[in-house]
């Protein structure tokens, strides 16, 4: 957590804008957010149906069919008058409309990727690609400092554009997740958007 | 002081049905996962064919904001492929009145802008169940109206009315532009019912698109079969690539006439299957609140007979009726059974004939769907049923019935 | 392709009926800010329970979720309050960057420049 004096107090006349943390269970999302947030990270949570299986269960109850979603996020002051907020995605990555109401308005996304699990940040890499609009890369986070694969073969094994940064973080340490988040921010710059017609 | 009614879901039932409550002065908040330029810009999501009767509820409410922009169709053409692939079997009925497909996206997107600007509370927010436990007690009726939504889970399956345990089509829609027309229909536009058996059936529609007038080709192919090959498929072109081979080879006579045709949008396509299902109208919250369920959130039929925004737009229509009928008495549980009630009395009848539908036909329907190309008047009413299934009750969903009917037409014009 | 697809978007006029493009409310997100303009302990006591703790908590600067959070409140819920609360005049919404008018690149280079101020 980043200690920022007399930066939490926002402005009555600030505005605010936000980045989006993705990526599979345990990739790190709530560890880039702490590393950076100024507040401690926090959770809103929310009670889903959870989609049974059994299609005659005419016994399942509110109660049996429902399950807990969590969104951790965290927040930075980049000036007196603009806050910038960090949200991590769901773990559960099959509530979608999640999502879409976490990339909405967002300045882009961080796809954070464990190098060992690489598979498990394919759904993230396939939901931002379906959004042309947001700008996203891919961060692969290295709790060693070592990446066991050249950037390339993972950059085709993710099967992403040669134009998406590929970069790899320490989720814990807060220069790399500055870095990171700045590296996002110069992608933006230079984003082009989504075609008229893919 | 006017009542609440707070309604999740912002299409063709949900929006129809907040419009219509806040003409009749009640307090309405709509809850719609995605704002009307998300929808505008998204992906297509149905071929919503909408017959007459439906189309009169849209004018009730002055709703029907695109009815002079058109395509308008007015029949319906039935094409049957002969087991050599060659066209066996061609008739088109005239419908009685005409019949309109405009995007959802459009529609939608139009709808839920129009509902704010007459005054309507619209909230944008991907509903759970945490947030209907409590905002039900905010309001005098919750009303969930999120058909493709997680929400339908809170509403348990009726096995007594749901035949199917699994998806009967895959369903495969494209979006294009540049399609010909069939020549043997003259100046009559259609819509056109392919049926290829054993395979699945090709449907083709004239409709009203963001990118203007444009045409659907919606494949519902039989699983595991010919058809069913569009699940993974990422690109729209890839999808519509597809598409073309598929129409070559299975429907040629419908080929011929798409040589020159383009997506619409990167949008343009969608695929999926579902199993046809018929829920129970209450769904009951963990703190012991309850919801009613309307329109495919309750009766969610396969589209093989294009009735899914009808059924839609008239479980809109009669939920109305109902909740103003019922004047200032509470919406409790016995309300939600008896306002669905109204709806099943109709909805039984669609759903019952969407179901038969699914199946071969048996040898009753062969005979009427041949007897139709000789006999003008058998034709159209088969393509006037689409608008009232009901009818079909009368005549094409029983034997005995179907076969006086095609007795006393075939008697009448020797 | 691009060249057709604009070409006929302006064929139709979807919004013809309802007078041209409407300006719809700016959704509330996730990160948008509410803050009470005024706080008047006469309005506190008049609001009732849910309404009363957003209206106390908003004395700061919060976002969207903070509240949520702060509350355990859903954000459906928030959302629905919270928008009930500003038509009243009871608070009031900020912009958010991409609803403030802000041109993209300057905000994307105001991010930039505040990301390189965080001490690590």
């Amino acid at each position: 957590m980043v200690s920022r004096p007399s930066s939490t107090e926002l402005s009555p006349t600030a505005i605010s804008t936000k980045i989006v943390i993705a990526g599979g269970f345990g990739a790190g999302k709530t560890t880039f957010v702490r590393s950076i947030s100024e507040i401690e990270p926090v959770t809103t949570e929310a009670l889903m149906t959870e989609a049974s299986q059994d299609f005659d269960d005419l016994a399942a109850t509110p109660e049996k069919i429902t399950t807990t979603v969590a969104m951790d996020f965290g927040r930075v002051s980049l000036d007196q008058e603009l806050a910038l907020y960090l949200f991590g995605t769901p773990g559960q990555d099959r509530f979608w409309f999640l999502w879409d109401d976490l990339i909405r308005g967002a300045l882009g996304a961080v796809v954070l990727a464990d190098p060992r699990r690489l598979a498990d940040c394919f759904p993230a890499v396939e939901y931002f690609e379906n959004v042309p609009e947001a700008p996203f890369i891919v961060a692969l986070n290295c709790f060693d400092g070592i990446l066991p694969f050249e950037l390339d073969d993972v950059r085709a094994a993710l099967a992403i554009g040669p134009e998406v940064p590929l970069l790899t973080c320490d989720a814990r340490d807060t220069a790399s997740a500055v870095y990171t988040l700045t590296e996002l921010v110069r992608y933006a710059m230079n984003f082009a958007g989504p075609p008229a017609l893919v | 002081m006017s009542r609440k009614i707070l309604i999740v879901g912002a299409g063709q039932s949900g929006l129809q049905l907040a419009h219509g409550l806040l003409q009749h002065g009640y307090q309405v908040t709509l809850m719609s996962a995605r704002t009307a330029d998300e929808i505008r810009g998204g992906r297509v999501m149905s071929t919503q064919a909408m017959f007459d009767a439906a189309l009169q509820h849209e004018r009730d409410l002055g709703l029907n904001f695109w009815e002079d922009e058109g395509p308008h169709f007015d029949g319906l053409g039935f094409s049957l492929a002969g087991p050599d692939g060659s066209l066996a079997l061609d008739w088109a009925g005239r419908l009685n009145a005409f019949a309109q497909s405009v995007d959802q996206r459009v529609k939608m997107a139009g709808w839920l802008e129009a509902l704010e600007q007459r005054g309507g509370r619209v909230i944008i927010h991907g509903v759970t169940v945490s947030d209907l436990d409590r905002l039900v007690n905010r309001y005098d009726l919750t009303i969930v109206a999120a058909g493709k939504g997680e929400l339908v889970q809170l509403f348990g399956r009726d096995p007594s009315h749901s035949p199917y345990a699994a998806p009967q089509r895959a369903l495969s829609v494209v979006y294009v532009h540049g399609l010909g027309p069939r020549p043997e229909r003259g100046d009559l536009a259609t819509v056109n019912f392919n049926l290829v058996p054993g395979v699945g059936e090709l449907f083709i529609m004239p409709a009203l698109t963001t990118t203007g007038p444009c045409d659907i080709l919606f494949f519902e192919g039989i699983p595991d079969g010919p058809l069913d090959r569009f699940t993974g498929i990422r690109s729209p072109e890839e999808h519509l690539r597809l598409t073309l081979e598929l129409m070559e080879r299975y429907v040629p006579w419908e080929y011929a006439r798409a040589h020159n045709v383009e997506l619409t949008d990167w949008g343009g396509t969608l695929a999926g299957r579902y199993a046809p299902v018929v829920r129970n109208p209450v769904g009951p919250l963990p703190s012991g609140g309850a919801v009613l369920g309307m329109a495919d959130v309750v009766v969610a039929n396969d589209p093989i007979t294009g009735q899914g925004s009808n059924n839609a737009a008239k479980c809109a229509a009669i939920y109305l009726e109902r909740i103003l009928a019922h004047g200032d008495r509470p919406y409790d549980q016995a309300f939600m059974q008896e306002v669905f009630g109204h709806f099943w009395d109709y909805a039984q009848y669609p759903t019952t004939w969407t179901n038969a539908m699914l199946q071969p036909p048996p040898p009753h329907i062969v005979q009427v769907l041949g007897a139709a190309a000789g006999h003008q008047q058998i034709a159209d009413r088969f393509a006037n049923g689409f608008n009232d299934p009901r009818d079909f009750f009368s005549w094409f969903m029983d034997p005995g019935k179907a076969a006086s009917y095609l007795e006393s037409v075939v008697g009448a014009a020797v | 392709m691009k060249g057709t697809a604009m070409l006929r978007s302006s064929r139709v006029r979807p919004y013809a009926i309802t007078g041209g493009r409407t300006i719809a409310r700016m959704p509330l997100l996730l990160e948008t800010l509410v803050s009470v303009p005024d706080y008047d302990l006469m309005v506190h006591q008049m609001l009732v329970a849910e309404s009363r703790d957003i209206y106390a908590l908003c004395r700061s600067v919060q976002s969207i979720a903070e509240i949520s959070a702060a509350l355990d409140m859903p954000l459906g819920v928030v959302r629905v309050l919270v928008s009930d609360l500003a038509d009243d005049g009871r608070l009031r919404i900020h912009p958010t960057a991409v609803h403030a008018g802000v041109p993209e690149h300057m905000l994307l280079e105001r991010v930039l420049r505040g990301l390189q101020t965080i001490k690590h």
